[in-house]
């Protein structure tokens, strides 16, 4: 399986990229904050995940111009497409 | 046809071992689509207004209720209803639909200030709510508690009385219920002196009170109409869902035929994609509607 395989590699990196992913959730739904905050808290998971990403393929050895694109394209369609929706 | 989808969802030589949809520039095109969702929607708004429409049901009664709930929390004493309060707040209601605006102050400059004393209320504190698009009282009520100026004003000692405008019309082209609590304290209630005006709330200098409180007897309930419209927000939240849904399992599948066969390839992680697509798509179907101002 190249899902095990590849958290096996790295746990403690994707440990760091999971606990960022459950302190926003905690964040957005339990604590109690406006709909402003929710948005900081949404710019900030995905700024967490795209530099979560530079230091993990970094580290990898693998770290290109594509690689980081296609991180920032992924960032930013879950910004926009939220954003756009809710806010 | 096969041999087509293949192309876009399974990775192979043809697409240099990366499923055609997961390339930046397909990603790119798939917000293209939702931002052109989002502007048929607000076309539809504009051409055909009433066709899109957020329903409620909020009514005053629940909106006062839960309003002298959160007081109580607080020590405070429940505000009365006042019917020219609501009367001044089911204008303000009125007026942002007529002249299609969603702010404390009108285009022409009126403020709420201006329609209390339309109603020829007179006050040394006053203070006013708005909200839209919610569809129950008790999310309404969460939004203006998370909201420090509009608590403050929930929960301000000085106010003594209380109206509230719950009116159905359409703003923007979107069929909406909008929420105007107007808070006051006549000028003969009057014992402390009056603060100093806040974004949300004003004073006047004393005059004569004019505006006896009387219980709640009458209150006009406008939300309780059945919707026959669609929710823009529903429409939102199924675009969003398919386009997230898509990527999500684009990006299972090409992580199963990359290990299935082996390929090595220069492409970010698809277990981190999927996991920032599933906090955002949880985030998306989870959220209600409604704003506050």
């Amino acid at each position: 399986m190249i899902i095990p395989k590849e958290i096996k590699q790295k746990p403690l990196e994707y440990l760091s990229l999971a606990i960022i992913f459950i302190i926003g959730l905690v964040i957005y739904f339990f604590a109690n904050i406006s709909s402003h905050t929710q948005r900081l808290v949404v710019y900030f998971m995905a700024a967490c995940y795209f530099f979560w990403s530079i230091i993990h393929h970094y580290r990898r050895g693998d770290l290109s111009v594509s690689v980081v694109v296609e991180y920032l394209v992924m960032a930013l369609l879950g910004i926009i497409l939220l954003t756009v929706t809710l806010f | 046809m096969k041999h087509n989808l293949s192309y876009y969802f399974i990775p192979q030589e043809k697409n240099n071992f990366r499923a055609q949809l997961l390339k930046n520039s397909f990603l790119v095109i798939l917000v293209g689509l939702y931002l052109v969702n989002q502007s048929i929607i607000k076309f539809i708004g504009t051409v055909k207004p009433g066709v899109l429409g957020y329903s409620s049901e909020i009514t005053a009664e629940k909106v006062l209720a839960q309003t002298n709930i959160q007081r109580q929390n607080n020590g405070l004493p429940a505000l009365k209803y006042n019917p020219t309060l609501s009367k001044s707040a089911i204008n303000k209601a009125n007026d942002m639909f007529a002249h299609n605006y969603w702010a404390h102050t009108s285009p022409s400059g009126a403020t709420p200030w201006d329609f209390f004393k339309a109603v020829d209320y007179r006050y040394s504190v006053a203070g006013e709510n708005l909200a839209r698009d919610f569809y129950d009282t008790e999310s309404l009520m969460k939004g203006w508690m998370d909201s420090p100026t509009h608590k403050a004003n929930i929960i301000n000692s000085k106010y003594q009385e209380i109206g509230i405008g719950v009116v159905n019309g359409t703003l923007g082209g979107i069929k909406t219920t909008l929420v105007v609590q107007h808070f006051g304290t006549p000028i003969a209630g009057v014992v402390n002196n009056p603060s100093k005006p806040k974004p949300t709330q004003t004073v006047t200098n004393p005059k004569e009170n004019i505006n006896k409180p009387v219980e709640l007897t009458n209150t006009k309930i406008l939300s309780e109409q059945k919707s026959n419209y669609i929710n823009p927000l529903t429409i939102n939240k199924i675009v969003g869902a398919i386009i997230f849904g898509l990527i999500i399992i684009v990006l299972f599948i090409d992580g199963y035929f990359t290990l299935k066969n082996g390929v090595n390839r220069l492409t970010g992680s698809n277990i981190s994609h999927i996991g920032f697509l599933l906090i955002i798509l949880i985030f998306m179907l989870y959220q209600k509607q409604g704003a506050i101002f």
